[in-house]
């Protein structure tokens, strides 16, 4: 089968991928996001565009990403199961497909009490393995969660997350398997920083045969200060920093911290390559996208593979003619 | 501290083990006080309710207190403990409608204490008490 | 049970403010379980309803009384004597039984005492947990008696999600992660394989309904002759 997308045909073909993301602002103006996303414009194979993440109202993906499209990048729509019931899901699926865009990450998505909402309803109709599971019968079947028939199947390469260092530790891998099962075809995982405990996770994978079905691509996030890895460490749910990753943060001045950060990216990037069975980087600057060329550059993973011309010409065609 | 001919009523709900002889002994209170103070001895602290301390106050006393055993003294285990947490429960009730907490008191009394009850009640009614009478009464106070 | 807790006493006044006679009526089934609508709980509120009107310089005549079940047609019905003796009744039952009240007697004014709140169980003494949301169809067999729509946060029904840190969900650090506990249970029992398949999507329309949902038996019914 041809692959639907860039990032896809990237995987498929061997090549190491890079893929990246962009918050979009908390209105309606795009600006920031266009401009975020022509930093990351040659640097990245795909770019990811969060929905609502942590349950903050903001652009959505779906138009995010069509914007995205229309600068000529390859998008991956992120869509939660937490704001919309299985009519507006698989609608939105079709109008992702529709518009071009052809990676669709599937969640559950944060609880809406983090959010600027809290009051609002929680839809969770279904979760992120449901909508994988519908994602894939909708393309390959051809069939909506009901059975009820479409008159054209949506195209895309499905995708979903997972965190390796999430409780419980030895159920993740067979969640994973449940993922792949219902329907992805990559991964993007939470990022790491515990490069061993990282390896460890991945050999499980391997042994379970994953690696052969599941494109996986690590997380990286770049830390910009020694507050920052203090954070993550304890204030983020399900992410593991080592003592050793906060002593180099911050044991240094101030002013040298970002560079540290940079520094501990770009050889993590170079350790998850040596992993077998890791396909990919997924990098997660939040608010600092800036420094993603910088990285990519350092990690020796220029040049980008450039888009193919016969799907970029298939993909032109979807988006609707702009002024 | 409450003169025999002032109305200040105050209410004692107190665990009758304290003193056996509880019956015979709080006579002389009865007959120095008067029936401003009344006397409601119970088989066990943890025997008063809420709504005992609610109508108290609902009746007409100015002061509710309720007199345990030793803390850890319990005969039926944690009994004292049951009445401190519903008198400090119907403290929240009490500032609800806008009457002084401090109106309701609890007492353990000390491990070494007096053994009769007019001897643990005395020196309570001797004390300085200054919230003086309950805003529910209407009846004026004597000259 | 269903439980409920009391409204902050503010509201409860401002609700009664226009009466000078109030039935409060308690219900000695669910609500007296979890200590707010029950005799006991009449017997307080009551109390503290006259005080306050006192207090207040309010005329306020406050009668008391608790029904087995206020939910029940034939329960309510024995109040028929004395409900048209008070201006409202402020009924101290949940939801269900504030409407059933009503229904019984459409003429009075009844009011809610209490805001009901979950379906739960009595953990330990004062403790009440919420552990059902009555989707109208149990999975309770597939998940090793835990419920992943009562209990965790995000409704997942092939959890656990990617927040689950030390055994306790990311919403609420202090309430178990549902999934992991659904994880050990299955383990326990060497059953894991259970969750090897997905859990296809809920029929929420057994929790929705169209509209308040209803259970109809003619085996229960009584022809009136």
């Amino acid at each position: 089968m041809r692959p639907f997308s860039h990032l896809q045909r990237v995987l498929e073909s061997g090549a190491f991928a890079v893929t990246s993301e962009c918050g979009p602002p908390k209105g309606a103006d795009p600006l920031s996001l266009v401009k975020k996303a022509s930093l990351l414009k040659g640097y990245v194979d795909a770019i990811n565009v969060t929905d609502n993440q942590t349950a903050v109202v903001r652009l959505c993906s779906l138009a995010s990403c069509a914007i995205l499209r229309r600068m000529g990048l390859d998008a991956v729509v992120q869509i939660t199961t937490r704001d919309r019931n299985r009519v507006a899901l698989q609608s939105d699926l079709l109008g992702a497909s529709a518009l071009g865009i052809r990676n669709v990450l599937c969640l559950s998505g944060d609880h809406v009490c983090f959010g600027n909402e809290p009051g609002a309803m929680a839809v969770f109709d279904l979760d992120s393995i449901q909508l994988l599971d519908v994602a894939r019968k909708m393309r390959d079947q051809g069939i909506l969660c009901s059975g009820d028939s479409l008159t054209s199947p949506p195209k895309f390469f499905i995708g979903a997350v997972e965190n390796p260092f999430a409780d419980p530790m030895d159920f993740r891998v067979r969640r994973l398997e449940k993922k792949v099962k219902a329907g992805a075809q990559f991964i993007q995982t939470q990022c790491v920083y515990n490069v061993h405990r990282f390896r460890e996770w991945m050999g499980r994978v391997r042994d379970r045969g994953l690696d052969d079905r599941v494109h996986i691509l690590a997380g990286v996030t770049p830390l910009k200060s020694g507050k920052m890895a203090i954070y993550m460490r304890d204030k983020v749910a399900g992410m593991d920093v080592p003592e050793e990753v906060v002593r180099r943060m911050s044991s240094l001045p101030v002013k040298d911290q970002r560079a540290e950060g940079i520094k501990i990216a770009v050889e993590t990037i170079e350790a998850l390559r040596e992993i077998p069975g890791v396909r990919g980087v997924h990098l997660m600057a939040i608010e600092w996208e800036e420094v993603v060329p910088e990285v990519v550059t350092r990690a020796g993973l220029l040049p980008r593979p450039s888009p193919q011309e016969e799907l970029e010409e298939e993909l032109e065609k979807c988006l609707p003619n702009t002024a | 501290m409450i003169e025999p001919d002032q109305e200040a009523r105050i209410a004692f709900f107190f665990c009758q083990r304290l003193d056996p002889g509880q019956d015979k002994n709080r006579r002389s209170l009865e007959m120095e006080f008067g029936p401003s103070v009344v006397f409601y001895p119970m088989p066990c602290g943890g025997r008063v309710e809420t709504i005992h301390l609610l109508r108290a106050l609902e009746g007409g006393a100015d002061r509710v207190v309720v007199i345990t055993c030793p803390r850890g003294q319990c005969r039926y285990g944690e009994g004292n403990l049951r009445a401190q947490k519903r008198l400090k429960y119907a403290k929240n009730l009490v500032h609800e409608i806008g009457l002084e907490p401090e109106r309701l008191e609890f007492r353990a009394v000390p491990l070494v204490s007096a053994s009769r009850i007019d001897e643990i009640i005395r020196p309570i009614l001797l004390e300085p008490w200054n919230l003086g009478p309950s805003p529910l009464r209407r009846v004026p106070r004597k000259r | 049970m269903i439980t409920a807790v009391r409204k902050p006493f503010c509201e409860i006044r401002e609700m009664v403010a226009p009466y000078e006679s109030l039935l409060v009526v308690g219900c000695a089934t669910c609500v007296a379980e979890c200590a707010s609508g029950g005799e006991k709980e009449v017997a307080i509120l009551s109390s503290q309803l006259r005080m306050d009107a006192t207090l207040r310089g309010k005329k306020l005549e406050v009668g008391e009384t608790t029904l087995d079940r206020q939910c029940v047609y034939e329960f309510i019905d024995r109040l028929s004597p004395l409900v048209g003796k008070y201006e409202a009744i402020l009924s101290l039952a949940c939801g269900a039984g504030v409407q059933a009240f009503s229904e019984i007697f459409p003429e009075a004014i009844v009011l809610p005492g209490l805001d009901t709140t979950f379906l739960g169980q009595t953990r330990e003494a004062g403790l009440w947990l919420e552990n059902c949301r009555g989707c109208g169809s149990c999975k309770l067999q597939w998940f090793a008696s835990i419920c992943p729509i009562a209990r965790c946060a995000k409704r997942l029904l092939n959890g656990p999600c990617g927040g689950s840190k030390g055994g306790q969900c990311e919403v609420d650090p202090q309430v178990p992660c549902a999934w992991n506990m659904i994880v050990e249970r299955l383990r326990k029992f060497g059953k894991l394989e259970l969750l090897e398949d997905i859990y296809p999507p809920c029929d929420w329309s057994l929790a929705q309904g169209r509209g308040p949902r209803k259970i109809q038996r003619e085996d229960q019914a009584i022809e009136t002759i």
